[in-house]
């Protein structure tokens, strides 16, 4: 009952971050405005809207992808990035930048193509572990995953060791992450790969109901585990992938508010899985509406929000309910 | 009697090393069969094969006429019911929660939420396993017999005829060690199902099994009664350890003895 409660709150919170953010920023619109001021409408048509349509679905895909991560490897510290996939493709957008190869191709930019190209080449070698003998123990999976992400670290650190001062400061930035988009292009690429794999882990839910029971158990009542280890892999690092090569990586977010929805909803994924859509969405819409405002006319990086918001506020649930999550 | 489940030199090996040597073992219906013998005798290895959680290296495995490979996960599920002695220390769920994710091989994913007739028998799991007033209670808040319970009421919801359990009186206080044999008792007399459990406490055994068997270093030594194999002779060559036999009889009740 309550958690159907928490639920219908945040598809409230959820709905009330897209009509409203837009609408707030350096400059205050409003809905008369926008319908008739042509600058207005500029701005909430082709730069607001837009962007706070990304950050609903980057916050959801984010969270989500975090939750069945944790899941499937039981472990709280489990997040979209653990697997190495936004190391993966920071190293190809860092490559592309290095090699100046920055032009148009389609509506994307190259660095995004690279960033996926990199996040998909990460899942392809973390799905290939997960197929072959190290998928048997899923700790093993985790630590593999790991030691990909130091790899891609270090190859970073390298390539920027190589680069001049303006493309450094281009690759730091990218790796801030960020949700500046000018009109639709990136929230129409991301839609699809959210949409399909909230469709697939719907599916499975009970599927990770049960792996809460341990894996055994969920064995002996009929889980083939192999099948449900790529099920959760391969859909998650699809949507993660998707998702940082137009935004960079976004931190926190997917950590943190599968843990604080748990608390709140309790642990059936048929749940959790449209609550972390709602609040993973609403909550970064919100944190992208104070970086754009906090120093306007200047932006913050969002990642530095969510983390400086989140942090405190988990910490403040942490000392305020001591039951374990 | 009929074989419900037999197993033909079944064997498991790892790494070079034999665990478990050609077993050959056949459950018949209605039966309740022990397994007894010393730390990494194979107990375990057996009852992960025999609930088709773990692929023998070699030997076969048959449910009736079918070979295993021929019946899918969930369809096994239907049949075996496995209540394992290794579980994560934490498990977030209420006691109707877990039980009724006993019924995972019956649910649907393309269905919103399960049926009536799955919240039938989820009631009627608890009410047989004595645990109808725990159900909102969240695992972690009980006690070892009452979580041993819990886990039994969710293997009884998956409706499957035969139930394996590992070690299920293991931590238990005396008093819950006798609360788990009398419902397993219950459980082979009224609901006739056939029961194999793998344990330490003879006794236990000696109270609840039609037959025991006996591995030693991944073999089986014998398999018998409970009033043959519960001898002093016997259980010195099984376990390499003195015991007295305190009370003969059908279901004898056995001493080890301990050196000061």
């Amino acid at each position: 009952m309550r958690g159907r409660v928490v639920l219908i709150v945040l598809l409230v919170v959820w709905i009330a971050a897209i009509l409203i953010t837009p609408l707030l920023g350096a400059r205050i619109l409003s809905f008369s405005e926008v319908m008739n001021d042509e600058v207005a409408g500029t701005i909430f048509w082709s730069l607001r809207l837009p962007r706070t349509l990304l950050a609903v679905l980057a916050g959801g895909t984010l969270a989500i992808a975090g939750l069945a991560l944790q899941t499937l490897f039981r472990n709280p510290l489990a997040e979209p990035y653990t697997l190495g996939i936004a190391s993966g493709a920071a190293l190809g957008a860092v490559l592309a930048l290095q090699l100046e190869v920055f032009g148009w191709a389609v509506s994307f930019s190259v660095v995004a193509i690279a960033s996926f190209v990199g996040a998909l080449a990460v899942s392809g070698a973390i799905l290939a572990l997960a197929m072959s003998g190290y998928g048997r123990d899923v700790s093993t999976l985790l630590l593999a995953g790991i030691a990909i992400s130091l790899s891609c670290s270090a190859l970073i650190l390298f390539v920027q060791y190589l680069a001049d001062m303006t493309k450094t400061f281009r690759m730091v930035r990218w790796m801030m992450g960020g949700l500046a988009v000018v009109g639709y292009d990136e929230v129409l690429w991301l839609l699809p790969w959210t949409v399909v794999g909230v469709v697939v882990l719907l599916v499975l839910r009970w599927d990770m109901n049960l792996l809460l029971t341990g894996e055994e158990l969920a064995a002996s009542r009929g889980v083939d585990l192999k099948r449900l280890r790529l099920g959760i892999l391969g859909t998650t690092a699809a949507m993660v992938a998707a998702l940082v090569a137009v935004t960079g990586p976004i931190g926190f977010v997917g950590l943190i508010v599968p843990h604080i929805l748990r608390r709140w909803i309790g642990h059936d994924h048929l749940l959790l899985i449209p609550a972390c859509l709602l609040g993973g969405g609403a909550f970064l819409a919100l944190c992208d509406l104070g970086a754009r405002t906090v120093m306007a006319p200047a932006e913050l990086p969002v990642g530095v929000l969510t983390a400086l918001i989140g942090g405190p506020f988990f910490l403040w649930l942490l000392a305020r309910d001591r039951s374990p999550s | 009697m009929v074989a419900k489940l037999t197993a033909a030199r079944v064997g498991w090996e790892v790494g070079g090393r034999t665990i478990l040597a050609e077993i050959d073992l056949e459950l018949e219906e209605k039966e309740c069969l022990a397994v007894v013998g010393p730390n990494g005798a194979g107990k375990t290895t057996l009852l992960k094969i025999m609930a088709g959680l773990l692929p023998p290296s070699h030997g076969a495995l048959t449910w009736e006429e079918s070979p295993y490979d021929e019946i899918s996960r969930k369809d096994l599920a239907r049949r075996i019911s496995y209540v394992p002695q290794n579980r994560p220390l934490r498990i977030p769920l209420t006691v109707e929660q877990l039980v009724l994710l006993g019924r995972y091989p019956y649910l649907s994913p393309f269905r919103l939420a399960p049926g009536k007739k799955d919240y039938d028998v989820v009631n009627e799991s608890l009410e047989l396993a004595g645990m109808e007033t725990f159900r909102g209670r969240r695992l972690e808040t009980l006690s070892g017999g009452e979580r041993q319970s819990a886990f039994i009421a969710a293997a009884l919801a998956q409706e499957a005829e035969i139930l394996i359990l590992d070690e299920p009186t293991a931590h238990l206080d005396p008093s819950h060690q006798r609360d788990v044999a009398a419902l397993l008792l219950r459980l082979k007399q009224e609901q006739g199902l056939t029961i194999l459990a793998a344990t330490h406490d003879l006794n236990f055994a000696s109270l609840i099994a039609d037959r025991i068997l006996a591995l030693r270093a991944g073999s089986a030594l014998a398999c018998e009664s409970p009033a043959e194999l519960l001898r002093p002779m016997r259980l010195a060559e099984i376990f390499d350890a003195p015991f007295t036999v305190v009370r003969p009889g059908e279901r004898p009740v056995t001493l080890l003895e301990m050196e000061p």
